[in-house]
């Protein structure tokens, strides 16, 4: 009878020990999930910032990336908070949303980017086109109106050369 | 005038003229540097959104606000903001915005967000101050919730007797991403408002 009791009583310090370990295990786990998530958002949103950056740099309209950004950092903003009061379900949770609405942000803006570029150049080629023509056009019209202008002055002077009056004595 | 002087006005008037010409495809590929002070506004206004009507005799459990805190981007393109909301006493550390030092206190809660170049960014801000005890000359405040999440504080306040009240701060430090250095890092700006805790 005092074994069967030994035996139930080992039963039951087994149960609550392994009950307790099982909990503290899957614990860590929900964190590690939780900080995880949380760092493959914060890459995302680092690499979708710098791919703005750069489309920004070339002159491309990025103001509705940066509200798609707003919005995944919020949920990132989310996540930090949820995981600073030891809510790791809801951090995972948060930070798993931050990196799904910025994920496409990146391919996004490189579009932009390289729409961007290849206006620029276009807006670059037709600018120079037309400077090299008007400084042309100047440099012509200068050289010409010089020469207009110097037969013009000739004339002048010589219009105003004094005459030589006979001298009748 | 003669017509070298012409000549000298001719061909200052034609390089000149040059000059105003080739100028756009120069500028394209040389930009220009912009002038100006670069600098990130950050405000606080009141529940009228003016400068004025702050929460201040704060009583455990009413909701307080909304207050409004605000940030303006001139930097001159487009950058990525975190706005910590903090909560101390008199004795804890404020930010030192001179040495560019941040408060030590753990933030409660966080604003994230980005902004362009000359835009503006606000949003309300409405706070409870809950689980407020007094055992004589001190007062206790356990949590603060703000904007419905609740946040752990634990924070003692003794009486001020000049001022005659127990006083709290929530404030809120402006910090900027550094792109190089890829981490946030704190903008030397911060607001903050003064609360007394009054009994229920």
């Amino acid at each position: 009878m005092s074994g069967l009791r030994v035996i139930g009583v080992l039963f039951v310090l087994f149960a609550f020990v392994s009950s307790v370990f099982v909990l503290g295990t899957m614990a860590l786990d929900v964190e590690e999930v939780a900080l995880s998530a949380i760092e493959s958002a914060e890459l995302a949103v680092d690499l979708a910032y710098e791919a703005v950056l750069e489309a920004e740099g070339v002159g491309a309209n990025v103001s509705g990336l940066l509200v798609e950004l707003s919005d995944g950092v919020e949920a990132l903003s989310g996540a930090y908070m949820s995981s600073r009061v030891g809510n790791f379900d809801d951090a995972a949770y948060f930070a798993d949303l931050c990196y799904d609405l910025v994920a496409g942000i990146e391919a996004e803006a490189n579009e932009l980017r390289d729409v961007a570029a290849v206006d620029r150049n276009q807006h670059l080629f037709l600018t120079s086109f037309g400077s090299v023509f008007a400084v042309g056009g100047i440099f012509c019209g200068g050289f010409f109106g010089w020469r207009f202008f110097k037969r013009r002055y000739h004339r002048r002077v010589l219009k105003m050369k004094p005459e030589v009056a006979s001298n009748e004595s | 005038m003669n017509l070298e002087e012409y000549k000298s006005v001719f061909a200052v008037t034609v390089l000149g003229l040059i000059f105003v010409a080739a100028l756009p495809p120069v500028s394209m590929v040389l930009p220009l540097p912009s002038g100006g002070e670069r600098f990130s506004e950050l405000w606080l206004l009141g529940p009228d959104h003016m400068a004025e009507g702050y929460p201040f005799n704060v009583r455990g459990g009413e909701v307080q606000g909304p207050i409004y805190v605000g940030v303006g981007n001139h930097m001159g393109s487009s950058e990525y903001y975190v706005v910590y909301v903090k909560f101390r006493n008199q004795t804890q550390p404020l930010p030192n915005a001179t040495a560019s030092e941040s408060s030590p206190l753990s933030p409660l809660y966080e604003f994230q967000f980005f902004l362009a170049d000359g835009e503006t960014w606000e949003t309300p801000v409405s706070f409870i101050v809950e689980d407020v005890g007094f055992n004589g000359n001190s007062s206790f405040v356990a949590e603060v919730s703000i904007n419905d999440h609740v946040f752990p504080v634990n924070v003692f306040s003794s009486w001020d007797s000049e001022y005659e009240g127990f006083y709290y701060q929530l404030f809120f430090e402006l910090w900027l991403y550094s792109g190089d250095l890829q981490v946030f890092q704190f903008h030397d700006r911060f607001v903050g408002i003064w609360l007394n805790m009054t009994r229920t």
